[in-house]
């Protein structure tokens, strides 16, 4: 479970290994204060919807998960469907957080709340439920050792990205390559980087 | 019908390297190309036919629960492709593993529904988001192409690399087919598109 | 923007989602034969070339004609599923099916062992979702063409299976004819496969070393 916990972080990082959560790191990356705000809040959402993802897909969705039910719907195969819900299932949880938050801790919500919206569409979030699905966690404590992982390795991908990019600023690039094309070339730098951890 | 304002999106307005969208979710793909056309199609389909449902319903569909709307639709049609993958190409399909279902995800879909399907005639949509999603592929298709040519020599799984190179030392570059070079990849072809267009740096 | 009333709104997102549910399911019973043809497929060319078929036999569809044609499913002793394939050449391997776990999910293969019980014929690995370039490399046939003739007992005829050596079979004390070695960056996924190995070729020792003698 560590092993996962730590590859999901280094190695098979959201980020650098799937490209899942690009725009939204392109897009918020300019400085390091909100581009740690912004990990916060995706290894938070993360968290709570991989395992509630999780618990759908293994007691409702999966073939024969519903015979905890009654013996008759155990062949009832409704994988197909799990995409749909998957995606309802995050929408609808970053809702009630950003209504939770708000309420219970205002302070937070200054600092997070902004983003919230924001996450109901990144691939991060999806993606971690889809490979959860794909991976066949044996339980939940797998999944949510996943969850957080994969959080916080996009967490530690956008700082050190913002870090870098606030650098950037002073440096001469050439005019067609400043923006978007540098910041690719970096990112694909920062990953042959963390291949580094390939031999743990 | 003025042709030329959907082309844009293949080169001065592509979804990728101009306006930054769906870089998320699809570059995984492309270390061959075989398996980036195919999510170049998929994503093609998905968003012409996406746009075109939507902007079909678009005088129905309540404004404040749009884009759950747009959501179902969308990940209807990503289960109807991800569907028929697994029947007709399976090998495909287990490549493309999860980000089949990623395609939901991708900005185009939802940045081209909310920009242009919601506001204009079915037709005019259906080929906003055709253009879009072949200028998507595009770039899908130039990344797999070089990923799979200097990774392995081949193209589309055909030797393309003569022997005789090998012989004179020449080697396949097994970097290239690891993920983070689709992204310098990405951002070289933003360099050279940019160095030809005169674009606002984003 | 036109306003609408909640019972509007509520009518239509319910009668949305009973539409595309309904089409979905039907997508989905309708294609479903067909993935499974395709699982079908996919597990009867991963048996045969274990067993050292290749080409047009193997290829799309035709893969299950060949399959009824030349394999034939029995049961050792203990009542595990052994396929026995009448290779190219007119001799029988024994494809045994193994089943084990990756880093992330579920990791099999088949391996065929040739008709003296001993000598590993071929092999193919397979995995669900292993990482690209390090751990999936184990579906590469690079990885699995050292399993050939390779054996599965040493020379006091005691079961060894083939082990996955870290670091690779040259830098260790594990006899060459006993060995592979692991892919690099893929350690998890190799223990996997030599675990794999270990557990469900073990099941088979008695039925191997019937076929031995």
């Amino acid at each position: 479970m560590i092993e996962i916990f730590v590859r999901s972080i280094f190695i098979d990082n959201m980020i650098f290994a799937y490209f899942l959560g690009m725009c939204s790191y392109l897009a918020v990356s300019k400085n390091v204060k909100t581009s740690f705000g912004l990990g916060v809040a995706v290894t938070f959402v993360l968290v709570v919807t991989v395992p509630v993802n999780y618990l759908i897909d293994n007691y409702l969705l999966k073939k024969g998960a519903l015979s905890w039910l009654s013996a008759s719907l155990g062949g009832l195969d409704m994988s197909f469907l799990s995409l749909i819900v998957f995606i309802a299932v995050v929408a609808a949880i970053v809702q009630l957080l950003e209504m939770v938050i708000e309420k219970y801790a205002p302070a937070l919500y200054n600092s997070l709340g902004i983003f919230l919206p924001l996450i109901a569409v990144n691939c991060a979030i999806l993606g971690a439920s889809l490979f959860m699905q794909e991976r066949n966690f044996p339980n939940v404590a797998h999944a949510l050792a996943y969850a957080s992982g994969s959080g916080i390795g996009w967490l530690l991908a956008i700082v050190a990205f913002a870090a870098i990019r606030e650098r950037l600023r002073y440096s001469q690039i050439p005019k067609p390559l400043q923006g978007l094309g540098i910041s690719c070339i970096i990112t694909g730098l920062m990953g042959l980087g963390f291949m580094a951890f390939l031999g743990m | 019908m003025n042709i030329k304002k959907y082309l844009g999106p293949l080169s001065k307005d592509n979804p990728i390297l101009v306006q930054v969208l769906g870089v998320c979710s699809a570059l995984a793909v492309t270390a061959q190309l075989k398996p980036a056309i195919v999510m170049a199609i998929s994503v093609t389909a998905v968003a012409a036919l996406g746009n075109l449902i939507i902007s079909l319903l678009r005088n129905t569909i309540p404004p404040r629960i749009r884009i759950i709307v747009q959501l179902i639709i969308v990940a209807a049609l990503v289960i109807l492709t991800d569907q028929i993958l697994q029947a007709w190409f399976y090998d495909i399909s287990k490549m493309l593993s999860v980000f089949v279902g990623l395609i939901i995800t991708n900005c185009i879909l939802m940045g081209r529904i909310e920009a242009f399907a919601l506001g204009n005639k079915p037709i005019p949509s259906f080929f906003d988001g055709l253009f879009n999603g072949l200028g998507y592929g595009l770039v899908l298709a130039v990344v797999g192409f070089v990923r799979e040519l200097l990774a392995s020599g081949s193209v589309w799984n055909h030797k393309i690399i003569p022997d005789s190179f090998y012989a004179h030392g020449y080697m396949n570059n097994g970097l290239v087919s690891l993920p983070p070079m689709a992204l310098i990849l990405i951002g070289l072809l933003v360099w050279i598109q940019r160095s030809g267009s005169k674009t606002e740096k984003i | 923007m036109k306003n609408f009333s909640n019972k509007y709104i509520f009518i239509y997102i319910t009668v949305l989602v009973i539409i595309v549910a309904v089409l979905l399911a039907l997508a989905s019973i309708t294609l479903q034969p067909r993935q499974n043809e395709n699982r079908k497929i996919e597990s009867y060319t991963q048996i045969l070339m274990a067993a050292g078929y290749s080409g047009n036999e193997i290829s799309g569809r035709s893969v299950i004609k060949t399959y009824q044609q030349v394999a034939d499913s029995v049961l050792t002793d203990n009542n595990l599923l052994v396929i026995k394939v009448k290779t190219e050449d007119g001799s029988h391997n024994y494809i045994i099916p193994l089943r084990g776990k990756g880093l992330w999910g579920p990791v099999w293969g088949y391996i065929a062992v040739a008709a003296d019980g001993n000598t590993i014929a071929g092999a193919v690995f397979a995995h669900k979702g292993e990482t690209p370039g390090l751990g999936a490399e184990i579906a590469n046939p690079q990885f699995s063409d050292e399993f050939k003739g390779k054996q599965l007992f040493d020379e006091n005829g005691e079961f060894v299976s083939i082990r996955v050596v870290k670091g690779g079979v040259a830098n260790s004390n594990i006899n060459p004819l006993h060995g592979v070695d692991a892919i690099t960056g893929g350690t998890v996924t190799s223990n996997g496969v030599d675990k794999m190995l270990k557990d469900c070729l073990g099941r088979y020792k008695e039925f191997l070393k019937k076929l031995r003698q």
